[in-house]
């Protein structure tokens, strides 16, 4: 009997030893890696919003076996021993609520030698739920698609549409309107399909086409009343490059605007915005409602002039009341000008800002890492100095907290492939602050994620719905069709 | 009494484990190439079988063609290809096999070949798992990295666990020949992780470069492409013809180009892509043989420039009195003439389904 406990404590210590495996292994590390920081994710002098989950983070040098990490704030303090520093939730929310308005100091000791840094802390919250698709970065087909919702203020997150639920159809990503979790839409493609419009509680499945459309309904945004969408319709032509880094590229050949009546189930277009001679795209409401931004170039013969084919940045009067688009069109950043082309604009909810992206040309700057991040003042049409937010690699897919304190965006900084959602605050200045990585539990977590975080999108309340749910829409709920 | 109670149980776990062992064990002996290819998708052998379903003879081979394709073994590819699967994968692999042995155009025509999809397999909605994992093989071959990166992250997509070395092993090395370390950085820590990669990941590591390591990934280098155009994804001439106009000496995308355009029947294609200075194969005559005979170009001088040889030219010219004679029909060619590219041409018909 004593003999057979031997042998089963011995079978256990050795399945302990190999599941256990030991310590990650974080090479590579250091120049010309995707790890080039001290600490990863690298949370040295960043500002975080005082409701934020704890940043758990490594030391990438694995040659300093037990550093020793100090992080205090007026009478708290708090003492990490060990590469990894992984905070209890209870204990972080103590020194966060402390440290709110103020900083973080922080001192690294690593074989004798000490370098500190802070945390900002801004008492400025930042909206609390945060929905993303999870896709492996893509090449025009897909597999078991998830669109999520994170709850910032800890770890939970919930699977809102899924392909579990929709047997593996396409779906596009979630957006709220101002960031409201009460007003939301994405796309279920394919049969069964539909735009999915989350509106006062209730979930409508809509063919946002009619039969003068290039296509269905591509990018877009809600109105503010909840009334009206006002989105582009493309024929969209993925391809690849043959060289350099920018891998996949994908552009119209032709594209216009249009508006849709979620009230008298319409589609709208207008000869202005609809034009053959040009490309119209991106389109996305003013905070108040009464005029549209969007993205415009002449129509080219595409791919052969795609190098050369700059959006601008537009701006048209919208009337809420009949849902027109009038005329003209205000040029607010021109791309030939810049020599470099404008895509996704986005009004912050409170008004003064549209940040948008821009990249050397074209209309797919996911796969440009030279696409940066712009910030124009709407009251007096200049940019911000954006230096402190943007990376070497693409940077866009942004959205506003509905206050317009804060923003995130996907970027592909590190590894250059996985769009990883950063945060970033804007003071009422204009001036931005070093964008933080959305803290994970496992500090390890994005070592082995292979999926992107595709158009991060930030929202005050849970939308009200779950994948179930999606589920039985896309099944039983019949689309409602559109003229 | 206690130890008697507890010895029929403890015999009767440790008989049911030998059991589970010894027929694990047999499993493996007889379906060694479903097991790696299972660990190369990093799944167990519970989860490939529910995935998979039981392997049979040809499922084995096939993912043999794909398990010893990954490791480089080309002698081996050719042996395990060498049974007609007439499937498209066990073509792609004969092909490649053959490619690398240098003698794609000369073996093109003893084996089944689905037109094009022989040489590069489908990518797109109606693709199988399968298909998409094996797809970029033969990029990462030719020297096209982007389409071999934009491969294996498909193939890591469709993938049981939408993960697994062989994906991950091929991402690493696409960043590494194009010089993007950072990329690369992101699999190769991964890999690290792995007990069964840990070897091959610290090889591939800054610095850690053997002189054979460095020299491969030279030789990959000086295959990419150095001119950017974009190009479609089913665009495979064209993607062809930027690989050789960047490096002319790149011998398989040059025979890789020539096939194409004779599996397709792009004879036009096929005089404007060949120059008889960089490549010869019996194929290539025969194709020419057929083009200058539909052209009014049976010529001595055209004989020459094209490097016919007289037996070739007085093989074409029986196959072409039998098949006037019989009408165009194929019953007294196959015997002489099933493994030419004339009987190709006259007789292959593309499968409804393609």
């Amino acid at each position: 009997m004593r003999r057979i406990d031997t042998l089963l404590a011995s079978a256990l210590a050795l399945l302990l030893l190999v599941s256990c495996g030991g310590r990650a292994d974080v090479r590579p590390w250091g120049p010309f890696t995707d790890r080039t920081s001290m600490i990863f994710p690298d949370y040295q002098d960043v500002t975080i919003p005082c409701n934020i989950a704890p940043l758990n983070f490594y030391y990438t040098d694995p040659t300093f076996p037990r550093p020793v990490t100090v992080f205090s704030c007026g009478p708290v303090s708090v003492t990490f021993r060990g590469r990894e520093v992984v905070w209890k939730e209870s204990v972080w929310k103590e020194l966060l609520a402390a440290a709110a308005g103020s900083d973080i100091d922080v001192a690294s000791t690593r074989g004798g030698d000490s370098v500190h840094w802070k945390i900002h802390v801004s008492a400025e919250r930042i909206d609390p739920y945060l929905t993303y698709r999870l896709i492996e970065p893509g090449f025009e087909v897909w597999d078991d698609l998830e669109i999520v919702e994170r709850h910032l203020e800890g770890f939970e997150t919930r699977i809102i549409s899924d392909w579990r639920h929709t047997q593996n159809k396409c779906m596009n990503c979630h957006i709220h309107a101002q960031g409201r979790g009460d007003l939301s839409m994405f796309y279920l493609r394919g049969a069964g399909g539909g735009a999915i419009l989350n509106r006062d509680g209730a979930l409508r499945k809509l063919t946002l086409r009619d039969s003068t459309m290039i296509s269905s309904t591509v990018y877009g945004e809600i109105h503010p009343s909840g009334r009206w969408g006002v989105f582009s319709t493309n024929t969209i032509i993925p391809a690849m490059h043959s060289a350099g880094d920018i891998r996949m590229e994908v552009f119209d050949r032709e594209s216009d605007l249009c508006v849709a009546d979620f009230d008298g189930n319409r589609m709208l277009s207008f000869p202005g915005t609809a034009r053959k001679d040009m490309f119209e795209t991106f389109p996305v409401f003013s905070a108040d409602g009464n005029a549209v931004y969007y993205c415009s170039a002449p129509a080219g013969l595409l791919p052969a002039d795609l190098e050369r084919t700059r959006y601008s940045l537009l701006r048209i009067p919208f009337d809420p009341e009949s849902g027109t688009l009038g005329s003209p069109a205000d040029t607010l950043w021109s791309g030939p000008a810049h020599d470099a082309s404008a895509c996704h604009p986005k009004a912050s909810p409170d008004g003064r800002w549209l940040l948008f992206t821009v990249a050397d040309y074209g209309t797919f700057p996911i796969n440009h890492a030279e696409c940066d991040l712009a910030l124009m003042d709407l009251r007096t049409g200049g940019l911000m100095p954006m230096d402190a937010v943007n990376a070497d690699k693409s940077d866009t897919y942004h959205s506003w907290s509905s206050d317009g304190k804060w923003f995130v965006f996907a970027s592909k900084r590190g590894d250059g492939f996985f769009g990883k959602p950063y945060f970033s605050h804007v003071s009422p200045d204009g001036s931005v602050t070093k964008p933080f990585l959305l803290p994970q539990r496992d500090p390890h977590f994005y070592d082995h994620m292979l999926r992107s975080f595709n158009v991060p999108d930030l929202g005050n309340a849970p939308v009200g719905f779950d994948a179930a749910e999606i589920g039985r829409v896309w099944k039983d709920v019949p689309a409602e069709p559109f003229d | 009494m206690e130890r008697k109670g507890l010895r029929i149980p403890v015999i009767l776990l440790a008989t049911l484990l030998l059991a589970a062992g010894a027929s694990q064990a047999w499993f493996l002996v007889r379906h060694p190439y479903f097991c790696k290819y299972a660990a190369q998708n990093g799944i167990s052998l519970r989860e490939a079988r529910k995935v998979w379903g039981r392997p049979d003879k040809v499922s084995e081979r096939v993912m043999g063609l794909t398990v010893e394709a990954s490791l480089e073994n080309w002698t081996k590819v050719a042996e395990l290809a060498s049974v007609d699967l007439k499937s498209e994968i066990g073509s792609y692999y004969y092909n490649l096999a053959n490619a690398h042995l240098g003698q794609l155009p000369d073996r093109l025509m003893d084996y089944y070949q689905p037109f094009e999809r022989g040489l590069f397999l489908p990518v797109g909605e109606k693709s199988t798992p399968f298909q998409i994992a094996c797809a970029g093989d033969v990029w990462f071959a030719l020297g096209d990295m982007t389409m071999a990166e934009r491969d294996a992250m498909l193939g890591l997509s469709f993938s049981p666990a939408h993960k697994g070395s062989r994906y991950l092993r091929r991402l690493a090395e696409t960043n590494l020949v194009k010089g993007d370390y950072a990329a690369a950085s992101k699999y190769l820590r991964i890999l690290l992780n792995s007990r069964t990669d840990r070897a091959w990941a610290q090889e591939r590591l800054d610095g850690a470069w053997s002189p054979e390591y460095s020299e491969r990934i030279a030789r990959k280098r000086a295959l990419m492409p150095r001119i950017d155009l974009v190009h479609g994804m089913d665009q495979t001439q064209l993607i062809l013809r930027i690989l050789l106009n960047s490096n002319a000496s790149n011998k398989m995308a040059l025979d890789y180009l020539l096939c194409y355009d004779l599996l397709t029947k792009d004879l036009d294609a096929f005089v404007a892509d060949y120059d008889p200075s960089l490549t010869a194969s019996t194929l290539y005559e025969e194709a020419m043989l057929i083009f200058l005979a539909a052209k009014g170009g049976m010529d001595v001088e055209n004989f020459d420039h094209y490097h016919i040889a007289p037996a070739t030219l007085e093989r074409f010219n029986r196959f072409v009195t039998i098949y006037r004679r019989d009408g165009g029909s194929l019953g007294n060619l196959t015997g002489d003439f099933g493994k030419t590219y004339w009987y190709y041409y006259y007789f292959a018909v593309r499968n409804e389904k393609d």
